[in-house]
C-alpha cells in the first residue's frame, strides 16, 4: 500500500515553528538539542545530561510535540489522548514544570493539554483525569504507580509514544528511582516502542544511569549537553582564624558578611545543608536587618504549600532579596533573576554543589558563581577540593539499588489491582528493570508468597487474602485492601509528617514526629520563620500559637547530617597533601595554614602512605582519634566495628563519636594499644559478620525496618483526619520488627533491612575499600598531650552526647581557647 | 523472671512484676492493663501479615502468673479487644481454652476505649465488664488515666515507656510502670502492643521492665 503524504500548504514547517519560538526568545538551538531531536525521531530512547539552565527540558519536550505535528499535518483540531507522560521527583516541581511545558504547545498552537496530577490534585480532578487524560501529564513516580493499580489505565495510556523522567540523578539511587523503573517496565510491555528520555545533571555513572532508565530497550542514546557553563567558587573568608575547628561555631560569624554579599545582588539563594539551619539563618539575618522584614523568604520541604508556591512566584518574578532554602531548592525550572548563590556549611558532595551553583547563571551561557561560607574551618578544605573536582569534572557516581523486596511486594499488590498479573510473564517483566535484573527466583517465591499467604509462619491462617489466585491472575479481591493499598503508595519514605497549623487553622506546614515528639507542651520551637510555642498534638496535628520573643530550641530535623562524599573526601585528602608538598595555590588553603601547621608540629599530616592515629588522654579517659577520611557513615560503622572488637579483647567500657574526617574511641581501660594490635582491629576481614553481630546489639536495622515496613505495606502511615479503620491497624516498625525477629527470622524483610543498613547507612562498601587500603598503609601512633587541630572536633562532638547543649558550647569554648593559648 | 518489686503504696502493699503485671498480696488479686487480644488477627484481615503466636504466648505468661501468685482474681484494666475485626474464631478457642485451666479465677474487666468499639468478650469466657472506672477491693480502677484524680487508682491505656539514656549513643527504651501517690499507670500485658514515653514529673517512680527483670530508674529532672 502507497500512501500519499499530503502537505497542508498553510501552516509552515513544525521544525520552522520551534525555530520561531527560539527565535523570538532570541536563543539558537544547541547542537544537543538538536542531536535529541533526531534520536527521537528515529525512535529511540535515551538520556540527556547537562548542568541545570541549559536548556535540558525542551530538548526533550520539542521532539514528541514536532512528532506529532508531522504525523497530523492537516492541521488536527481534536485534543489527541495521551501522548506524553513526564514525571518528575519532586511534588513541588509539578506546578511549575506543566506551566512550563505549556508554554511551547501555547506557541506551537497544537490542540495539547497538559496538565498536573499529584497527592495534591483534588479527587474531583484526578477522577476527571481518569476519564479523559490529557495530551500530556506531568506527575510523580508514586502518582504514576497509583494509576497503574487501576484497570483501566491501560486503556487510557493506549496512545502513549513517551516517557520523560526529569532530574533523573535524584531518583536513580533511591527506591522512587526503583519503583519508577518498575513502572516503566510496565508500561513497555504495554508498549514495547515506547521510548524513555532521562534528563540529568553530570554523574559520574552515566551510562548505568541510562540503562537503568531504559530497561529492556536498545540502542540507548546518552546526550552530552554540556556546553562549558562557567562555575565559580569563592568563599568567605574569616578574619580571624582559630585553630581549633569545631562544628558550627562559624557560621553565626560571618552572618555579617552575609548580609552584605546578600545586599551587593538584586537575588540571591542561600543554601543550607538542613532545615534548622534554614531556619536559623533566616531569623539571624531579620534580626540584623530587620528592614528585610518581608523582602527575605524562607523555602524547605515541610513549609505550606501555599507558603513555598508564594516565595518561587516572587523568586521568577525577581521581586524577592533572598531565599534561606534547603535541598528544597535544589532542582525545578528556572529561577532566572537568580544572581548569586550562597552555601553556608560544608558542600558534603561535588554534584550537589554544582547542583546548587546552577540555580543561579540561569540564562544559557551565564556564570554560575556560588559563595561558600564555612561553618567550621575543614569545610574550608572541603571548598578548596570541591573546586578542584568540579575542575577535573570528577563526579560522584549514584548507584542503582538492588532487588528491595520491599518495593517489589508493593509493585506486584499494585499490578493485582490493576487487572491482575500473571506469574511467568510479570517475572519476565519485573527483571526488565534494572535494579531487579538480578532478582532470583528464591526472592520471587518470597515475594509471592508474601503477599498471597503473608510469608511462611502464615501459611495455615485463612484469613490474609491481601492478594488471591483466580485461574492463574493474581487480583485483589477486598475492597478494604484496595482502598488501604492505594493509601500506603505514596508513602516511600520520611518519617510520619505532623500538620503545624495555628489555633485558627492556619497551616503552617508539616514536621518530622521524631521531632516535635521531643517537644513538651508550652515548649518553643522555630518553625517555618516564626518563633512558636506548641500547645497540644492531636491526630497527628500539631496545634501552636506564636511565643514570645526570646531563646527558641532550633528544629532539628531527621537525616540532616548527611556525609561528605567518598569522591569529596578523597579530594580533602588530596588538598592536605598539596598543602604538605607547599603546592596550595587556593585561598582557603591559606586560610588553614596555622591550623594545618599546628597540626603538623604536634602531630603529623598523614601522607597518602600513612594512617595516622592519636592518643590523648584527656579528663574523660584514654582516647583514641582515627582518621580515615572516609564520611560520617563509613565512620560509625568503623566505630562500631572497632569497638565490638576491642571489648572482645578486653571487656570494657567504649564511647565513640565521629565526623567526616575520623572518629574517637573513649575508655577508661589503662590498656595499651600497640601497632599489632590496631592491625587486627583493623582487620577488613570479617567486617560484615562483625558488623551484623554488633547491630543485633543496636537498634539500627530496627530502625531501618520501619522504612522497609512502610514500603512492603505493613505500616500505614494514616494523615491528619484519617478514618479510625486506619488507626486500628497502626502499629509502629519496631513492633513488626521485634514480631517478625521472634516468630518469623527468616523474613526477607528483615534481610533486607539489615542489607539496607550494612549498605546505606554503614557504607560497608566504602569502609571494605577503606580498611584494605589503611592495611597497606603505615600505621602512625602519635601520643599527644593536647588535642590537636584534627581531633578537637571529635573530642568536641563526643562531649555532645553527654551533657546538655548549653554547658557543651561553654565547655567546648572554654577547651578552644586553653588550646589557642599554647 | 525475678521476683518483682515491692512497694508500699497509699497504704497497701503491692508487687510490681517483671512481666507488667501487679500482685495484691492482701487481696489475691492481679492487676493486668492493655492485652489487646486479637491485634495480630486485625492486622491480618486488613493484609498485614503477623503471626498469631504472640495471643498464645501471652496467654502462657498469663497462666504462669496465675500459678506463680496463686491469685483468686484477675482485673483487666481495660483494652481487652483490639478491634471488632480481630474477634476471630481462632482467638476465641485460644482464650477459651485458657480458660477452662482457671475455671475458678473471677475475671473483671474495665471497659477500655478498644472494647467500646469492639463489644465485650465472649460470654463462654466468664469476664465481668464494669464501666471505666469501677471500684474493685476498694480500689479504683480505671482505663484512661485523669489527673487530678479524687482518689488513688490503677490504670491502663498509656502503653507507657522510658528511654533510659546512658554514655555516648548507649539508649534502652522499654515499657515501664508510672508510679506517683494518686496513680500507678501499668504497662500494657500484650506483646504486640507498642510504647509511648512518658515525662514523668518530679516525684514520680519509674520501673522499667524487659519482662524478664524490672528495675527503678533514676529520674533526673
Amino acid at each position: 500500500m502507497v500512501t500519499k503524504k499530503i502537505k497542508s500548504p498553510n501552516s509552515p514547517k513544525p521544525p520552522e515553528k520551534i525555530n520561531d519560538f527560539f527565535k523570538s526568545r532570541n536563543w539558537k538551538p544547541f547542537p544537543f538539542q538538536k542531536k535529541t531531536w533526531k534520536a527521537y525521531r528515529d525512535g529511540k530512547s535515551g538520556l540527556v545530561h547537562a548542568p541545570t539552565g541549559t536548556g535540558k527540558t525542551y530538548a526533550v519536550w520539542a521532539p514528541p510535540l514536532l512528532d506529532w505535528m508531522e504525523a497530523n499535518r492537516s492541521g488536527r483540531k481534536a485534543r489527541p489522548k495521551l501522548q506524553v507522560l513526564w514525571l518528575t521527583p519532586l511534588r513541588a516541581l509539578v506546578e511549575d514544570t506543566t506551566r512550563s511545558l505549556c508554554e511551547l504547545v501555547d506557541e506551537l498552537e497544537i490542540p495539547w493539554t497538559v496538565e498536573s496530577r499529584t497527592g495534591d490534585t483534588s479527587g474531583s480532578i484526578k477522577a476527571k483525569q481518569r476519564r479523559s487524560f490529557p495530551s500530556a501529564l506531568v506527575t510523580t513516580p508514586e502518582s504514576l504507580s497509583l494509576l497503574l493499580s487501576y484497570p483501566e489505565t491501560k486503556e487510557c495510556f493506549s496512545e502513549l509514544q513517551a516517557v520523560v523522567v526529569d532530574e533523573w540523578h535524584e531518583l536513580l539511587s533511591t527506591k522512587r528511582g526503583s519503583q519508577t523503573e518498575l513502572c516503566l517496565a510496565r508500561l513497555r510491555k504495554w508498549n514495547p516502542n515506547l521510548r524513555t528520555w532521562g534528563l540529568s545533571a553530570t554523574l559520574g555513572n552515566l551510562e548505568e544511569a541510562m540503562a537503568a532508565l531504559i530497561g529492556n530497550q536498545k540502542n540507548g542514546v546518552l546526550i552530552d549537553g554540556d556546553i562549558q557553563k562557567k562555575f565559580v567558587v569563592k568563599t568567605i573568608i574569616p578574619k580571624n582564624m582559630e585553630c581549633f575547628p569545631w562544628a558550627g561555631h562559624l557560621g553565626g560569624k560571618l552572618l555579617e558578611q552575609v548580609a552584605q554579599a546578600i545586599e551587593k545582588k538584586s537575588t540571591s539563594l542561600v543554601f543550607t545543608n538542613v532545615r534548622s539551619q534554614t531556619e536559623y539563618w533566616f531569623d539571624a539575618l531579620l534580626k540584623i536587618r530587620p528592614e528585610w522584614k518581608g523582602q527575605i523568604g524562607i523555602h524547605h520541604g515541610s513549609i505550606d504549600r501555599k507558603v513555598r508556591m508564594e516565595v518561587e512566584d516572587r523568586l521568577r518574578a525577581g521581586s524577592i532579596k533572598a531565599v534561606v532554602c534547603t535541598s528544597s531548592l535544589d532542582l525545578g525550572v528556572d529561577f532566572s533573576p537568580v544572581e548569586q548563590v550562597i552555601q553556608i556549611g560544608g558542600p558534603k558532595g561535588i554534584a550537589r554543589l554544582l547542583q546548587r551553583a546552577g540555580r543561579c547563571g540561569h540564562q544559557p551561557g551565564a556564570i554560575s558563581n556560588v559563595l561558600c561560607v564555612p561553618t567550621q574551618a575543614m569545610e574550608l578544605i572541603e571548598y578548596a577540593a570541591a573546586r578542584h573536582s568540579i575542575n577535573q569534572k570528577k563526579i560522584e557516581q549514584r548507584e542503582p539499588l538492588q532487588s528491595p523486596l520491599d518495593l517489589l511486594a508493593q509493585h506486584l499488590i499494585t499490578l493485582a489491582l490493576g487487572g491482575g498479573f500473571r506469574e511467568k510473564e510479570t517475572l519476565k517483566e519485573i527483571r526488565t528493570a534494572w535494579s531487579f535484573r538480578n532478582l532470583t527466583k528464591d526472592e520471587w517465591d518470597w515475594t509471592i508468597e508474601f503477599i498471597v499467604q503473608g510469608g511462611k509462619t502464615l501459611r495455615a491462617y485463612d484469613q490474609f487474602k491481601r492478594v488471591v489466585l483466580r485461574e492463574g491472575l493474581y487480583c485483589v479481591e477486598s475492597n478494604r485492601i484496595s482502598r488501604f493499598h492505594r493509601m500506603s503508595i505514596g508513602t516511600i519514605t520520611s518519617d510520619p509528617a505532623i500538620l503545624v497549623k495555628f489555633q485558627t487553622g492556619k497551616i503552617l506546614g508539616t514536621i518530622e514526629e521524631s521531632f516535635i515528639s521531643r517537644i513538651k507542651i508550652g515548649s518553643r520551637f522555630f518553625f517555618s520563620g516564626k518563633l512558636l510555642t506548641l500547645i497540644r498534638i492531636r491526630d497527628l496535628t500539631a496545634v501552636v500559637k506564636l511565643a514570645k520573643k526570646g531563646k527558641g530550641a532550633i528544629p532539628v530535623w531527621g537525616g540532616g547530617k548527611s556525609p561528605v562524599s567518598s569522591e569529596l573526601a578523597k579530594s580533602v585528602r588530596e588538598r592536605i597533601e598539596e598543602f604538605r608538598l607547599g603546592q596550595s595555590k587556593d585561598p582557603e588553603m591559606k586560610a588553614m595554614k596555622k591550623t594545618l601547621n599546628l597540626q603538623s608540629q604536634w602531630s603529623c599530616l598523614p601522607k597518602f602512605s600513612e594512617f595516622l592515629i592519636e592518643k590523648t588522654v584527656t579528663r574523660d579517659g584514654n582516647n583514641w582519634f582515627l582518621f580515615p577520611f572516609a564520611g560520617r557513615l563509613a565512620h560509625e560503622g568503623l566505630a562500631c566495628l572497632i569497638a565490638f572488637r576491642m571489648s572482645k579483647l578486653e571487656p570494657m567500657t567504649l564511647s565513640v563519636s565521629f565526623n567526616d574526617y575520623g572518629l574517637n574511641l573513649c575508655s577508661n581501660s589503662e590498656k595499651d594499644v600497640g601497632e599489632k594490635t590496631w592491625r587486627t582491629l583493623l582487620r577488613p576481614e570479617g567486617l560484615i559478620e562483625e558488623l551484623l553481630q554488633c547491630m543485633n546489639q543496636s537498634e539500627m536495622a530496627k530502625r531501618q525496618f520501619r522504612e522497609v515496613a512502610r514500603v512492603a505495606g505493613l505500616i500505614f502511615q494514616g494523615y491528619p483526619g484519617a478514618q479510625k479503620s486506619i488507626k486500628q491497624v497502626q502499629a509502629s516498625g519496631g513492633l513488626f520488627f521485634d514480631v517478625f525477629s521472634k516468630y518469623d527470622p527468616d523474613n526477607l524483610l528483615l534481610t533486607q533491612a539489615r542489607r539496607e543498613v550494612l549498605d546505606r547507612q554503614l557504607e560497608t562498601r566504602r569502609l571494605t575499600q577503606k580498611l584494605k587500603e589503611i592495611e597497606s598503609q603505615n600505621v602512625i601512633i602519635n601520643e599527644t598531650d593536647r588535642l590537636t587541630p584534627f581531633s578537637f572536633p571529635l573530642w568536641a562532638e563526643s562531649l555532645r552526647t553527654q551533657i546538655s547543649s548549653e554547658s557543651w558550647s561553654d565547655r567546648v569554648r572554654k577547651m578552644a581557647q586553653e588550646l589557642e593559648a599554647e | 523472671m525475678s521476683e518483682g518489686i515491692k512497694i508500699s503504696w497509699n497504704n497497701a502493699s503491692l508487687t510490681l512484676l517483671p512481666d507488667k503485671a501487679i500482685y495484691w498480696p492482701s487481696q489475691k488479686v492481679l492487676f493486668i492493663a492493655d492485652p489487646h487480644f486479637g491485634k495480630a488477627a486485625t492486622f491480618r484481615k486488613s493484609g498485614i501479615p503477623i503471626p498469631e503466636q504472640g495471643t498464645r504466648d501471652d496467654c502462657v505468661r498469663l497462666s504462669k502468673l496465675i500459678e506463680k501468685t496463686r491469685a483468686d482474681s484477675l482485673v483487666i484494666l481495660g483494652d481487652f479487644f483490639h478491634a471488632r475485626l480481630g474477634k476471630t474464631q481462632e482467638i476465641h478457642d485460644i482464650l477459651f481454652r485458657w480458660r477452662e485451666n482457671f475455671s475458678e479465677l473471677n475475671i473483671h474487666l474495665i471497659r477500655g476505649n478498644h472494647d467500646l468499639n469492639s463489644g465485650d468478650p465472649w460470654h463462654d469466657l466468664q469476664i465481668k465488664c464494669h464501666q471505666d472506672p469501677f471500684k474493685l477491693f476498694d480500689l479504683e480502677c480505671r482505663h484512661i488515666p485523669i489527673s487530678p484524680s479524687k482518689e488513688p487508682y490503677l490504670a491502663g491505656h498509656i502503653h507507657p515507656g522510658f528511654t533510659l539514656k546512658g554514655k555516648g549513643k548507649n539508649r534502652m527504651r522499654a515499657a515501664c510502670f508510672h508510679v506517683n501517690h494518686s496513680h500507678i499507670v501499668l504497662p500494657a500485658f500484650g506483646s504486640f502492643t507498642g510504647l509511648k514515653n512518658i515525662n514523668p514529673e518530679p516525684g514520680d517512680q519509674i520501673f522499667l521492665t524487659n519482662g524478664e527483670e524490672i528495675i527503678k530508674v533514676p529520674c533526673r529532672k
